[in-house]
């Protein structure tokens, strides 16, 4: 499966990604630090005090330098220091808002391509039938419609109105326990995560479903007495799922994008949260750090995509 | 587009006629938009907010920012009929006002991106060599900048604004735009009709204007329309993560983003759920008439 030319594409890649990674980082490293005592504004503190201050992060170096200094400590897994809560390390908070925003990404990815897949395929075997209509107006309702009104929608009719019903199970007004119940806790914010980016699946299954349909082989499964459960799932939707691939790019970079928004409602201690609260405490150095990851990892990301493309259309080489 | 010179003969067959009268696409596509009902509501939901956005210019039922008009939290009355916010503002002249900001952001983006996207594209698609491959080369570039990248300088450097909103938005949609104008300029500059009116001593820019662009159209309109959409999801994304319109400017993301806690609290759901409806139903009408138009446009393409 993994020639030569793949591996070697593998290399090309990640060089490019890395050079992607180092650029985006040094745009936002060069525009929070070209404002230097910005990071301290809230503290009030001024003239010798500040001078001192910035002389201890090593704020009063030339850009160029600091981000030298910076690419230097990250090489070796140091993000540097928090400038909000003084001196605190920033690599083992980011690592674990890291594994908490990996958890909810990915019941989030499982969400809206199990969502769209499916919505998908049932709208592609009824045609132009009512279930069809239904399914392909929640995919447009799905993209049209913001994360953030689904996910307040839901604390509102799962957290207050069926609150009984549902014992309390769907919502957390409290910040996140990550304790018992991870998942009954992940359901409703990778409910609202999820369903944004499903809509989008859903009408390129259903197109792929209908073009796949119509071809020949499946006319002749069907005539062979297959059931039709067999015909669409084995044989129809695996062909399918050949241009589905190709919007899973897309459609991981916006559960991450959307995760910055979902974390803040929901009180999830992920890196979105911690990177919008970063900006807001002028506390730079996480948010430099946040964003490098957020880069590298829409970059595996993409990559990752590209990978299963080979897999399942085994027509494609690099 | 022009308008045939004649029209053929309509035959007579058992009574009713067979070949219709020639329309121009423009007529055919609008005929064919008026027959889909659901982009037809989309259209009159939007002229509505338009009318909406253009009273709430001179005239609300209370000054949109003034505080203590009515009490805090006043659920829907007679005189509030959408209650009113944490501040005591009425909500409804709030959502009116809102809708200012959202239709500002959509359509200056969706101009700016009509413009550059096309101007690009067009020399591109036209010129093709060299032009062609910076072109390229810079929409490429362009691809890997994120919208949030440019969103986040903006505001560190500049601070809150509307303005820097449209423009992160506008810097990082544009080149959708230009791949697909210069992929229609592309295949529109080598028909019969462009070496025609070459032989007839057109020059660059009277082809690609005069003849290349309106044949172009069609999904130009089309994808400016899904353009309006995106941008106000996205300025209400920002917005509503506290990095667009600063307050009290009345904008549906910051004003469901206020009532968000009251929301959670559990006293108030209808401060946050207005301008999510509103948000949300202009958002599904872009959308419907996007896909409308692109229908009318391109019949043989069905989704």
């Amino acid at each position: 499966m993994f020639t030569r030319g793949t591996l070697l594409y593998i290399g090309q890649r990640l060089v490019l990604i890395a050079f992607t990674v180092l650029t985006v980082s040094f745009g936002v490293f060069a525009v929070v630090h070209s404002l230097p005592g910005n990071a301290f504004v809230s503290d009030r503190v001024h003239g010798r005090a500040l001078q001192i201050l910035l002389h201890e992060y090593g704020l009063d170096q030339p850009i160029p330098l600091q981000y030298w200094n910076f690419l230097k400590g990250a090489v070796h897994g140091d993000l540097g220091v928090s400038l909000y809560i003084r001196g605190l390390p920033i690599t083992p908070l980011v690592l674990r808002e890291l594994s908490v925003s990996a958890l909810l990404g990915g019941a989030a990815l499982i969400v809206t391509i199990g969502l769209g897949v499916t919505f998908g395929v049932l709208a592609a075997v009824r045609q132009n039938s009512w279930v069809d209509y239904l399914l392909t107006s929640i995919a447009v309702v799905g993209y049209s419609v913001p994360s953030f009104v689904i996910a307040s929608l839901g604390i509102l009719v799962f957290g207050q109105w069926l609150n009984n019903l549902t014992h309390g199970a769907l919502y957390y007004p409290e910040p996140w326990s990550g304790t018992y119940g991870t998942l009954a806790e992940l359901s409703l914010p990778a409910l609202a995560l999820g369903f944004y980016t499903s809509g989008q699946i859903t009408r390129i299954t259903r197109a792929a479903m209908l073009e796949v349909l119509k071809q020949d082989y499946i006319r002749t499964a069907r005539a062979k007495g297959l059931q039709s459960r067999v015909v669409v799932i084995r044989h129809a939707l695996r062909n399918a799922l050949v241009p589905v691939t190709s919007i899973l790019g897309p459609t991981v970079i916006g559960v991450i994008t959307g995760s910055v928004v979902i974390e803040n409602i929901f009180g999830i201690p992920g890196l979105g949260k911690e990177f919008v609260e970063s900006i807001f405490q002028h506390d730079y150095n996480v948010t430099v750090g946040v964003f490098t990851i957020y880069a590298a990892l829409i970059g595996v990301a993409n990559l990752a995509v590209d990978l299963v493309y080979v897999v399942v259309d085994p027509r494609i080489r690099y | 587009m022009a308008t045939p010179l004649t029209s053929p003969p309509a035959v007579e067959y058992l009574g009713g006629t067979v070949a219709r009268e020639q329309v121009s696409l423009a007529r055919d596509a609008l005929r064919r938009l008026r027959r889909n009902k659901l982009a037809l509501v989309a259209g009159v939901y939007l002229v509505l907010l338009a009318v909406v956005c253009v009273i709430s210019l001179f005239w609300t039922p209370y000054k949109p920012n003034a505080i203590g008009t009515c009490q805090t939290y006043e659920l829907p009355s007679a005189s509030h009929p959408l209650g009113c916010d944490e501040l005591g503002r009425d909500s409804l002249s709030r959502l009116m006002v809102g809708s200012q900001i959202s239709l500002a952001v959509g359509l200056a983006t969706a101009f700016i991106v009509l413009v550059v996207g096309v101007v690009v594209g067009l020399i591109a698609g036209f010129f093709r060599g060299v032009i062609d491959a910076v072109v390229s080369l810079i929409i490429n570039v362009f691809y890997g900048i994120p919208t949030f990248l440019v969103a986040l300088a903006l505001y560190v450097l500049l601070g809150p604004g509307l303005i820097n909103i449209i423009v992160a938005i506008s810097t990082t949609v544009w080149m959708d735009m230009a791949r697909l104008t210069r992929g229609q300029a592309m295949s529109i500059r080598e028909r019969e009709f462009i070496e025609a009116a070459r032989a007839g001593g057109a020059r660059a820019g009277r082809l690609i204007f005069r003849h290349i662009l309106p044949n172009a159209l069609g999904p130009i309109i089309v994808q400016a329309t899904f353009v309006i959409p995106i941008a106000i999801l996205t300025a209400a994304f920002f917005t509503f993560l506290g990095f667009g319109v600063p307050p009290p400017t009345a904008d549906w993301g910051g004003m469901a983003n206020e009532g968000l806690p009251s929301l959670q609290g559990g006293f108030d759901p209808y401060i946050l759920l207005w301008p999510a409806v509103a948000l949300s139903l202009t958002l599904l009408a872009f959308n419907f008439l996007g896909d409308g138009l692109r229908d009318a446009f391109d019949p043989r393409q069905k989704r």
